[in-house]
C-alpha cells in the first residue's frame, strides 16, 4: 500500500478542509510579530516624550518662575 | 399611537422647542419619545450611541409635562440632550469609551448632569467617545469601545474626537444639544468636523465633579449645540462654582449677550497666514468669506502672531504627567492592554517614565505662556482662527500621518488649540462653510471668563450667515 501523504508524484487526496487549515495557518502571524509591533509602538511613544523634552529644554526659564497651578482671569 | 411630533423638531433650536412645548404643540413625552426613537435607530449607524436612557427620559418628560401644565417653567424644560460617556449617570454604566471600564457604575451623577436635570433638560442617552478621551495619544479613529465615530455628512469620514458621539448626535439631529469635554481640542474638533457650534468654557467655570479625569489642570466640560445662542442657554445652566471640584474658579455665569461690548469696541486678532497658507486649499474660499463676515460686523481687525512657544510639547508633557498618575492603576494592572488602539496603550505606558522634573518644567513654562497671553490680550479682545485647517479626514487614515506641503514661514495662530488650553481660555467654534463637501469652522478665543463676549459675537456672526442651520441628509433606516 502506498502512503500517499509521503509520496511524490502521486495524485494527492487533499480535502477543502485541509486547504482551509493550511491557508489559515499561513495567515496567522508568528508570535514574534505582535511583540515587534508593540516594541515599535513603545519606541515611538518614548521618542515622542523625548521630543517633547528636547523642545521644552530650549526655553530659557527664569529661576523664579513657579509652576502654573493657578488659573485666574 | 401616531407620532404627533413634526420632523422639523430634530433640528430646531432650544428657544424654538421651548416655545412650542409651552404652546402645547406637542408634549415633552412625545418629543422625548421621538428623539429616543431617532437616537436608537440612527445613533448606532454612526457609532454615536453608548447607552440609551429611554425609560428614565420618558419618566422625566412626564414630570416636565406636569410642570408645564401648572405653568411652572425651567430654562431647559423638556429639551432632549445627550452626554459624553465620560460623565457619570447614577446607577447606569459609565464606560469612558474603554473596554476596561465597560461595567463601571457610579452611585452619583456628575454635577453637570444634576444641574441640567434641575434645569429641566431630559437626558436621553450617553454618547460615544474616544477611549479615555484619547489619553496616551491614539493613532486611529477606531480607538473606542463603540468603534470609530462616523461623520453624519459622510460616513467614510471621521467625526473628530474625543467627544465624537456628541458631535455626531448634535449634527444628525439625534439630540437638541450635547455635552462634551476638552483637554486639548475635544470639543472644538468634533464641533468643526460635524458642523455644529461648540463652546469650550474657561477652565474652572464648569464643575467636573463626576467626570473622568484625564488632566486635572486642563479638563473642561462644555456644550455642543445648534448655535451660539443655544451654547449660552446651556452654559447658563451648567456653569457655577463647586467646592467639590478643586479646579473650580468659584464663579457663576449668566447668559446676557445683550450686555457684551459692541462690535465697534472690539479688536479681533488674526493672522492671514492661517486662512491663506495653513488652511488646505479647498477650504480657503469659505475661510476667506468667514473672515470677511467677521470684519463686516464692525470689529477692528489686527494682524498678530502667537508668542513663540512649543505649545504642543508643553501640553503633551503636562498631560502625560497627570494622565500617567491618574491611570497608573490601569497601566500597572495590565488591563490597559484591553484598549483598542496600540499607540494609545504604548503612550499610556510610556507616560509612567516621565520625570517629575520635566512635568514641573512644563508647568513653569506654562506660567510664562499665560503671562504672554495676558500681555497679548491688552490690545486684543478676541482671537480669530480656523478651528481646524480643513475638514475631517478619512476614517481609516492614521491621525499622526505627516501633512504634505511646505510649512509657512510665519507662525500665525497655529497652535491655538494647545495654547488656548494651556491658558484655560474660552473658545467657540462656529460653522463657516464647506470644503470637499464637509463642514469647516472658525474659532473665537477670548480672555478668561469672557464667554458672553464670545457668544455675543458668535450670535452676531450667525445672524449674518446660515452655515449653522445646515444639516446632513440623515434619514431613519426603514424597519
Amino acid at each position: 500500500m502506498i502512503d500517499r501523504r509521503a509520496a511524490y508524484n502521486v495524485s494527492m487526496n487533499v480535502t477543502r478542509r485541509d486547504v482551509a487549515l493550511l491557508v489559515a495557518a499561513a495567515a496567522v502571524p508568528g508570535p514574534a510579530a505582535p511583540q515587534a509591533a508593540a516594541d515599535e509602538e513603545t519606541r515611538s511613544a518614548q521618542e515622542a516624550l523625548a521630543n517633547n523634552a528636547r523642545q521644552i529644554d530650549k526655553i530659557d526659564l527664569p529661576m523664579a518662575t513657579e509652576p502654573a497651578f493657578q488659573f485666574k482671569a | 399611537m401616531a407620532n404627533k411630533v413634526p420632523d422639523d423638531v430634530y433640528f430646531a433650536s432650544i428657544s424654538e422647542l421651548t416655545a412650542r412645548l409651552r404652546a402645547k404643540e406637542f408634549s415633552a413625552v412625545e418629543l422625548t419619545r421621538a428623539f429616543c426613537d431617532r437616537l436608537e435607530k440612527i445613533g448606532p449607524q454612526y457609532n454615536a450611541l453608548a447607552l440609551s436612557l429611554r425609560k428614565d427620559a420618558l419618566r422625566k418628560a412626564k414630570d416636565a409635562d406636569d410642570e408645564i401644565k401648572r405653568e411652572r417653567y425651567r430654562p431647559l424644560q423638556g429639551i432632549p440632550y445627550g452626554a459624553k460617556d465620560l460623565l457619570a449617570v447614577a446607577n447606569r454604566p459609565t464606560t469612558w469609551g474603554a473596554k476596561p471600564y465597560a461595567d463601571q457604575v457610579f452611585e452619583e451623577s456628575a454635577a453637570v448632569i444634576q444641574k441640567l436635570e434641575k434645569g429641566g433638560a431630559i437626558l436621553i442617552g450617553k454618547l460615544a467617545m474616544v477611549e479615555l478621551a484619547g489619553g496616551g495619544g491614539y493613532r486611529y479613529p477606531s480607538a473606542s469601545l463603540t468603534g470609530p465615530g462616523l461623520n453624519p455628512w459622510d460616513r467614510t469620514r471621521w467625526s473628530g474626537g474625543s467627544s465624537s458621539g456628541s458631535g455626531i448626535a448634535t449634527a444628525a439631529g439625534l439630540v437638541t444639544f450635547s455635552l462634551g469635554s476638552e483637554t486639548s481640542g475635544s470639543i472644538l474638533t468634533p464641533s468643526a468636523f460635524c458642523g455644529v457650534t461648540g463652546l469650550r468654557p474657561t477652565y474652572g467655570l464648569v464643575s467636573r465633579r463626576g467626570a473622568m479625569a484625564l488632566s486635572w489642570t486642563l479638563d473642561k466640560i462644555g456644550p455642543l449645540c445648534r448655535s451660539a445662542e443655544d451654547c449660552g442657554l446651556v452654559l447658563h445652566v451648567i456653569a457655577g462654582g463647586d467646592s467639590s471640584d478643586p479646579g473650580s474658579a468659584g464663579k457663576s455665569f449668566s447668559y446676557f449677550p445683550q450686555f457684551a461690548r459692541k462690535p465697534q469696541e472690539l479688536t479681533v486678532g488674526y493672522a492671514p497666514v492661517d486662512f491663506e497658507e495653513y488652511a488646505i486649499e479647498s477650504a480657503r474660499p469659505d475661510f476667506k468669506s468667514a473672515l470677511d463676515a467677521v470684519k463686516s460686523t464692525g470689529v477692528k481687525m489686527k494682524q498678530i502672531e502667537l508668542p513663540d512657544f512649543p505649545y504642543g510639547a508643553i501640553l503633551s508633557t503636562i498631560l502625560n504627567g497627570e494622565m500617567g498618575s491618574i491611570f497608573e492603576p490601569l497601566i500597572k494592572s495590565g488591563k490597559v492592554d484591553q484598549l483598542a488602539d496600540k499607540r494609545q496603550i504604548a503612550g499610556l505606558k510610556a507616560s509612567l517614565d516621565l520625570p517629575a522634573s520635566e512635568y514641573l518644567k512644563a508647568m513653569r513654562i506654562r506660567s510664562l505662556v499665560q503671562q504672554k497671553f495676558r500681555e497679548l490680550f491688552v490690545d486684543i479682545d478676541i482671537l480669530l482662527t480656523p478651528s481646524r485647517s480643513g475638514p475631517a479626514s478619512k476614517v481609516t487614515e492614521a491621525l499622526d500621518r505627516a501633512t504634505a506641503g511646505p510649512r509657512p514661514q510665519s507662525r500665525g495662530l497655529s497652535g491655538m488649540i494647545p495654547a488656548g488650553n494651556l491658558c484655560g481660555l474660552p473658545a467657540i467654534s462656529l460653522p463657516c462653510g464647506f470644503a470637499d463637501q464637509m463642514p469647516i469652522a472658525i474659532s473665537l478665543v477670548g480672555r478668561p471668563f469672557t464667554e458672553n463676549q464670545l457668544l455675543a459675537l458668535g450670535k452676531l456672526y450667525q445672524s449674518q450667515t446660515d452655515w449653522h442651520r445646515r444639516h446632513p441628509p440623515v434619514t431613519e433606516p426603514r424597519s
